[in-house]
């Protein structure tokens, strides 16, 4: 029998700013430290935090390089990432699903 | 978590997909070159004296193709770099939206072009159709890429407005080096103010 969908929710993927990050990075290749901030209207600390936290759980990969002088952080969702966001968002049709039946 | 809370949830992710997906790609060395482009050929074209409509079209529409050129030669180039494929899906929704006002406006320089007789002399009505057409042609693309690109659409439509209301109440006669300032002034003057904006504005955003 299958456990219940909300059991099997990743919670580093299910917070919400991460949720977002993921969000962002699932839909393009990579995307600048600045480019998130300023779409999700983060501060800097707090995106600070939620990027080491999936850098942590090995779904983000962070770049540093520099763009003529300056430095340049871009973050990417790795391939353990990409399969957890895909399944975290099974989970959650799955959830939606139920209720409808 | 309920089924509220998921659905919700859901349709989160689906914005920030779409909001993140938008295109990206080489905006203000495009806009640089283009505008580049447009006034050095708007100044050829009154040293010139380009007063024939047959020479007008093909003068301009030589322009164009140098500047659609470009263009993909530097998103090419900004591809390869990025390691992200040319044809991506975000790139696919701006050629898709400005396509029917582009090929609008190019359809009416051909008809222009074939329909004229060889002593015509090219006017300001041309050059209002094409900034009519291109910017339609932008204000669809605005809703697939950041930053503004709607109000330069509008910038474009208006502009139009204006220059005919102007055109209008001088009675001005059919007059080419009016057409070339038009076309050197919005093609050209007006790209490069933009991309030196867009290109102020990301190193502004890169330092912070």
């Amino acid at each position: 029998m299958n456990p219940e969908p909300i059991s099997q929710l990743d919670r580093v993927i299910h917070e919400k700013g991460r949720l977002a990050i993921m969000s962002l990075l699932a839909a393009t290749a990579k995307l600048s430290f600045t480019e998130l901030r300023d779409t999700l209207g983060m501060t800097d600390g707090n995106i600070t935090t939620h990027i080491r936290t999936l850098q942590e759980a090995g779904y983000v990969a962070v770049t540093k390089s520099f763009e003529g002088s300056r430095p340049l952080t871009t973050c990417a969702l790795t391939e353990p990432g990409r399969k957890a966001f895909a399944s975290y968002i099974n989970l959650l049709e799955q959830i939606v699903q139920r209720a409808r039946q | 978590m309920n089924s509220s809370s998921a659905a919700e949830n859901l349709q989160v992710i689906r914005t920030l997909m779409e909001r993140a997906a938008l295109y990206r790609r080489a905006l203000a060395p495009i806009m640089l070159l283009a505008g580049g482009i447009g006034v050095l050929a708007g100044v050829v074209a009154l040293l010139l004296r380009v007063e024939n409509l047959h020479t007008f079209c093909a003068l301009w529409f030589g322009v164009a193709a140098v500047a659609v050129a470009g263009a993909f030669l530097l998103a090419r180039l900004q591809s390869l770099k990025d390691r992200e494929p040319l044809w991506s899906p975000p790139t696919r929704r701006v050629a898709q939206a400005m396509a029917p006002p582009l090929t609008i406006g190019f359809l009416s320089g051909v008809l222009a072009f074939t329909t004229a007789a060889n002593d015509d002399t090219a006017d300001v009505i041309l050059p209002l159709v094409w900034m009519l057409c291109y910017g339609c042609a932008l204000h669809a693309a605005g809703f697939f890429v950041p930053r503004g690109i709607r109000l330069l659409g509008w910038f474009f439509i208006l502009g139009a407005c204006g220059v005919f209301a102007v055109w209008l109440c001088s009675g001005r006669p059919r007059d080419a080096v009016t057409a070339n300032i038009v076309m050197g002034v919005f093609f050209g003057a007006v790209h490069l103010a933009y991309g030196a904006c867009l290109a102020w504005t990301e190193n502004r955003k890169v330092a912070a």
